[in-house]
């Protein structure tokens, strides 16, 4: 009985053994690369966190150009076009008097080819849009491309915060509730236009239910 | 209702619109190495198909339920390649037990598609795309491989018909194979904008 | 011994030559296509990649090579992919913190470095079985052909697409009152199957008349 027991277990040590010998180097390498990824993780996320927060002041910044500083106000959740609940960042909008300047958030949807990713700003009342940039997006080059340009994004910059209504034929230089689409790209124009209406109503619905843009607030 | 709507539009998207191979230059290699007749295709399509709904479906709960609940995600790359190796290897050991003749018509591709970009692509692409649930990773991954497979097919079968055709002899083998693949990813174009 | 000096030089200079030309990982040995179909679109992106690449590709030969004699044989390709899965990791990391804009453009290409057939192929073939010296020449030749026909494609898909290269206007647009017209289909997939097959169809010609 006792013999059997201690052959079992030596059989046991000497698969450990055997495992150990075999697979040393997998495991040793992989405490050394696990170090090696954390240890530059730690060096390098302050440095890739600080590029996020430049790349918004950056864009909202020349959207609402007496913003200094964004705060992050709160995380609102809404249902994008597709059904689909998401989280939405609202950032507050800061001068250098510490007085709210606007609003801004990301928005995005599906355009002709592939996602459009937007970063809509407001005024401080959410009465104008100070407009939109685009952040990401693969709209097919010379066409739906356009979103990008001036053309197109100006018609926004002080357009009323409520529902946009997209038109093929007007005056862009009027600013107004009706936007004109890019010729070609209807398409790529149309999902700017309801991206845009999607976040920005329900946004607002909520906001002024939270009772934080139906006046004048300054902090 | 809503899901099944999600779903649906899931599906059809990747398969088409968003296809991995004509849209996201995903899985090159092994469609210009396979696509030669149509049975070694669609064999190789169906192997995909099967590795990427396992592997998709194993990183994203993986991603979602661990790695970003504790903080985790720069190890994301290592963690999803670890387990796309592992499960290719447990689907081949699964195989050569239990369907062995599935096993020797599955041949060298099984090993190989470990290295499918296409593989590690869609994982990644599951966390860029936002996919909020279990049910969709999985529907989405398989639409990905129906892609992959739809895609290596009827390259396969135009290929079975260039090889009759009188094709200059510099341009032979991978070059007219990747004009071929071009004039089809200006086809798929057409598709664009379908999902609204 | 200086015979032996000679040797090695004459050696280091052909693995040097070889992953520029002769074995060209993507025109001859047909490797690493789904990068170079992917962010050749501009050659900025194509260059960073083309960096990247260079980067993971030296480190892994590195390290495989130190490890070469501690192998095991059933758990080698683990040990490569690990190794090269922890540098595109690294490398990934330092694209967000200096180069944000190139990271998002190229965005999940990167990471697919892991699967690019060229490092594996070269940690297997090379690195494994040869020394230190041999395999950095052999990572830097292999990843510097690599670089030069990225840049080349992304080249010409560039120069057709938007007339500028580098985002260093050449050709006037046609909108600016020149008369380039510009392909937009070289910027799309189109472009860039059709591009890689010529280019493959035009290598095979100069090496037809080689041989």
């Amino acid at each position: 009985m006792t013999l059997q027991h201690c052959g079992r277990k030596g059989l046991v040590m000497l698969k450990i053994k055997h495992f150990i010998q075999q697979s040393w180097l997998l495991i040793v390498a992989s405490f050394f690369f696990g170090l090696l990824i954390a240890v530059t993780n730690a060096a390098l996320s302050p440095k890739i966190v600080q590029n996020k927060i430049n790349k918004r002041n950056r864009l909202v910044g020349a959207l609402l150009p007496d913003a200094k500083n964004f705060v992050l106000d709160k995380e609102i959740e809404i249902e994008s076009i597709q059904g689909k609940k998401e989280k939405i960042e609202v950032y507050r909008a800061m001068s250098e008097e510490d007085e709210c300047v606007g609003w801004s958030f990301n928005a995005d949807g599906s355009g002709f080819a592939d996602k459009i990713e937007l970063v809509v700003a407001v005024d401080k009342d959410f009465e104008k849009l100070a407009g939109f940039d685009v952040l990401a997006s693969n709209e097919t080059p010379g066409f739906g491309d356009q979103i990008k340009y001036d053309y197109y994004r100006d018609q926004f910059k002080g357009a009323p915060a409520e529902e946009l209504k997209l038109v093929t034929s007007g005056e862009p230089k009027n600013i107004d509730a009706e936007i004109v689409a890019i010729s070609g790209a209807t398409v790529s124009s149309e999902a700017v236009v309801e991206i845009i209406n999607s976040f920005l109503t329900q946004i607002k619905e909520q906001m002024q239910q939270k009772g934080q843009i139906s006046n004048d607030r300054q902090e | 209702m809503d899901t099944l709507n999600i779903l649906l539009i899931g599906f059809i998207s990747i398969v088409v619109v968003k296809n991995l191979v004509f849209t996201k230059f995903l899985g090159i290699c092994p469609y210009l190495g396979v696509s030669g007749r149509i049975d070694m295709a669609f064999g190789m399509g169906m192997a995909v198909t099967f590795v990427v709904t396992l592997s998709g479906t194993l990183t994203w709960m993986i991603d979602n339920w661990v790695l970003m609940k504790l903080g985790l995600e720069v190890t994301r790359y290592v963690c999803f390649i670890l387990v796309i190796a592992g499960a290719v290897q447990l689907v081949e050991m699964y195989l050569r037990k239990f369907f062995p003749s599935l096993y020797e018509s599955f041949g060298i591709f099984l090993p190989l598609i470990t290295t499918n970009c296409a593989i590690l692509g869609l994982c990644l692409f599951l966390n860029l795309w936002n996919i909020n649930s279990l049910l969709e990773a999985v529907v989405v991954s398989f639409g990905a491989g129906i892609g992959f497979t739809m895609a290596i097919c009827i390259m396969a079968g135009i290929r079975e018909n260039l090889n009759m055709a009188d094709v200059p002899k510099c341009l032979k083998g991978a070059p007219i194979t990747l004009i071929t693949a071009g004039i089809l990813a200006l086809a798929f174009m057409g598709f664009a904008g379908m999902i609204r | 011994m200086t015979d032996k000096s000679e040797v090695r030089t004459a050696l280091y200079g052909q693995t040097l030559i070889a992953g520029l030309w002769r074995e060209n990982p993507v025109f001859r040995l047909l490797l690493g296509m789904c990068p170079t179909l992917a962010v050749t679109a501009a050659v900025k992106p194509a260059l960073t990649m083309g960096c990247c690449v260079i980067f993971v590709l030296l480190c892994s030969n590195i390290i495989v090579s130190l490890m070469r004699n501690l192998l095991k044989p059933h758990l080698r390709i683990l040990m490569f992919t690990l190794t090269i899965a922890t540098f595109v990791t690294i490398a990934d990391l330092f694209l967000k913190a200096f180069v944000p804009e190139m990271s998002e453009t190229l965005g999940p290409y990167v990471p697919l470095i892991i699967v690019n057939c060229i490092i594996i192929c070269r940690a297997e073939a090379c690195a494994s079985k040869n020394g230190l010296i041999i395999s950095v020449i052999d990572a830097l030749g292999m990843g510097v052909g690599f670089t030069l026909t990225l840049c080349v494609l992304a080249g010409v898909r560039e120069l057709l697409a938007t007339g500028a290269i580098f985002e260093i206007q050449i050709l006037a647009l046609l909108k600016e009152g020149g008369w380039f017209v510009p392909w937009a289909a070289m910027g799309m997939p189109v472009g860039a199957f059709i591009t890689l097959g010529l280019m493959l169809g035009l290598v095979n010609v100069i090496t037809k008349k080689d041989a």
